[in-house]
């Protein structure tokens, strides 16, 4: 019974803030929105019997993502900028499309997608999630070091001015 | 417990709201929040699979498009600010050079 | 679902109410200890006319904050301006949900009292999330107050927390590990135990006591230190330099939440060093027994660990000057993230040996 309210609760704050998001006008607003979304959607994820991914959720995405956007839209003094509307016909068909695309979606999930509660409990907790990643997944877990390595040292380059590319 | 499928049509419902900003917006970081909006609803959809058919692989992949989202939210980003100094304006319409 | 236990429902209410008050109550003692404390060092008086000791200051501010006119400056975003405060208070106030504060103890009719609001299995996790959402109280107060100092001082702080937090959460690996769990619980039943020197000497196994473990408590210190804002990285605010910082453009009961929030994490992080590294509630070489009397005993000790680390954050903050913020930058990334990285290693070395 609360499990419904809760899931019920924060699926609309993570749809609401969606909605936010790209209907308001501010980037700095739409940020924190999809911050807001974030964090609701954590709280699924707890519901979803996975609490170590809802905490890397709101550790990763929610605290060190979104504040590397909230910096660059800061760095960049975006929000004195005003955003010209989109032209009529790309938001026509854009809303259109989206929303065909969207009723299609829901529609055939909810005829065809059915299925029955899973029995027995889920372990998903850290040492599993750890014992996996390093037993099964490390060829994965070593390649994904090194592309952040590659990312880090990528985005550096990317957003310094004046460099003299030979 | 919850239905296994109530996930399933909240991560559709919040896809459809990433598309639409994705197709609707002109400015470049709102259409990157939009992208990550997308990837956060797979990542719903991966672990509501992996629950209810009590698999761990759903889990890793999760782990590993964060920490893939994260290199990418990192690179985009410096691209923007890369373009930023180039144009002035972050407008996804004004970066028409290669229109042919 | 089964029906609801109305006992332990209860039993969870009256543990938040404790906690919540007893973390509301930091504010005030805090402020006549900073007052008082820094006067003692400084070789002043400090407030001593409002009551004895000048006990009742801390009242005396507080209704200064509730009478003062609140005002919202000419173009600030009305609306995030307003609720930045809350951005910093929620973290501040949950984050103590999981640390145990005392002895868990057998009630009357067999049901076991665990003095932890929330036992969670990810523990600790959940701190390092809600401190990441903390970092958005300031960059939105910095942003929204429509004035340059404050986004001075809210972006140089942020840039400054979330290097810290790498820092901050490697060297708690440190502690996670010789418990093997991520629940604080776990971590300080591992504690009560006791390291035997030359087969004479009895120590009490607390992190702090081993020898693997100083450097990651050196840097979970310095690193609670920058999350939380105290001198000697306190660039948000940064008297001298940026008027006030974040909170310049911010008054009466806005800037009551900010400073509130500040003295209710520095609680937090203060409580969080005593669970990972000086034994949580336990009293050294005295197991205390699972009754109530045990469980009193402990909330004491554990009450009065973080009573004397926070008279040390106290203490730090007016005895050692402000870094230089790229020398501040330059030590979070090139020392304390490596000293923390290798500082796993070497835990990880300690256990292989069974040396803990």
């Amino acid at each position: 019974m609360i499990e419904y309210a809760v899931f019920f609760f924060f699926a609309s704050i993570a749809v609401i803030f969606a909605f936010v998001v790209i209907l308001h006008r501010n980037p700095v607003v739409s940020a924190l929105s999809l911050v807001a979304s974030f964090f609701a959607l954590a709280v699924m994820y707890v519901l979803l019997e996975a609490p170590f991914l809802a905490a890397l959720q709101v550790i990763v995405y929610a605290g060190a993502i979104m504040v590397l956007f909230l910096f660059v839209i800061m760095l960049l003094n975006l929000q004195r900028q005003r955003e010209e509307p989109t032209r009529p016909i790309q938001q026509f068909l854009g809303y259109l499309g989206s929303a065909a695309f969207g009723i299609g979606l829901v529609y055939y999930i909810a005829k065809y997608a059915a299925m029955a509660l899973p029995v027995g409990p889920f372990v998903a907790d850290a040492r599993t999630v750890g014992v996996a990643l390093f037993e099964s997944y490390i060829f994965p877990f070593e390649m994904v070091s090194i592309l952040l390595l590659a990312a880090i040292v990528g985005a550096l380059l990317l957003s310094a001015r004046g460099v003299q590319w030979p | 417990m919850i239905p296994t499928q109530w996930f399933l049509i909240l991560s559709a419902i919040l896809f459809t709201i990433g598309v639409c900003g994705v197709l609707t917006r002109r400015n470049g970081i709102t259409i990157f929040m939009s992208i990550e909006l997308m990837v956060n609803a797979v990542n719903l959809t991966f672990l509501a699979y992996a629950r209810q058919f009590h698999q761990l692989h759903g889990l890793i992949f999760v782990f590993f498009v964060m920490a893939i989202a994260a290199a990418e939210a990192a690179v985009g980003l410096a691209i923007f600010i890369s373009l930023f100094h180039h144009r002035e304006t972050i407008d996804v319409d004004e970066a028409n050079l290669m229109r042919w | 679902m089964a029906g609801i236990d109305k006992v332990d429902v209860a039993l969870s209410l009256l543990k938040i109410v404790i906690v919540v008050g007893a973390l509301l109550n930091v504010t005030p003692i805090m402020v006549w200890v900073e007052r008082r404390g820094s006067a003692l060092i400084q070789d002043r008086p400090g407030p001593n006319r409002v009551g004895p000791f000048g006990l009742f200051q801390a009242i005396a501010d507080a209704v200064k904050f509730f009478l003062k006119e609140d005002i919202v400056p000419l173009g600030a975003h009305k609306w995030l301006y307003t609720i930045a405060p809350m951005f910093g208070l929620v973290p501040a106030l949950t984050t103590i949900a999981v640390v145990p504060w005392g002895r868990p103890f057998v009630l009357r009719g067999g049901r076991v009292f665990e003095p932890i609001v929330a036992d969670l299995n990810v523990g600790i996790l959940l701190i390092f999330a809600l401190a990441s959402m903390s970092v958005y109280g300031i960059v939105t107060a910095g942003w929204s107050s429509n004035n340059k100092y404050s986004l001075f001082g809210g972006i140089r702080s942020s840039a400054q927390m979330i290097s810290y937090e790498l820092a901050l959460t490697l060297s708690a690996i440190s502690a996670l590990m010789v418990a093997g769990s991520l629940r604080l619980t776990d971590v300080v039943w591992k504690q009560t135990g006791y390291f035997v020197l030359f087969n004479t000497i009895k120590l009490p196994s607390w992190n702090v006591l081993s020898p693997a473990m100083w450097l990651s408590f050196v840097v979970f210190s310095v690193a609670a230190f920058a999350e939380t804002n105290r001198l000697p990285f306190d660039f948000a605010e940064a008297d001298a330099e940026l008027v006030a910082g974040y909170h310049t453009e911010y008054s009466s009961m806005k800037f009551a939440l900010f400073f509130m929030s500040e003295y209710m994490a520095m609680a937090t992080m203060a409580a969080l060093v005593v669970t990972l590294f000086f034994g949580g509630w336990d009293i050294p070489w005295y197991n205390e027994p699972a009754t109530f009397g045990g469980f009193l005993l402990s909330a004491i000790a554990f009450v009065i660990k973080v009573s004397i680390l926070l008279f040390i954050f106290v203490w730090v903050r007016w005895t050692i000057p402000r870094l230089k913020y790229d020398i501040l930058m330059k030590v979070g990334w090139k020392v304390f993230l490596p000293l923390a990285v290798v500082n796993i290693v070497l835990v990880a070395w300690f256990i292989a040996e069974r040396w803990i």
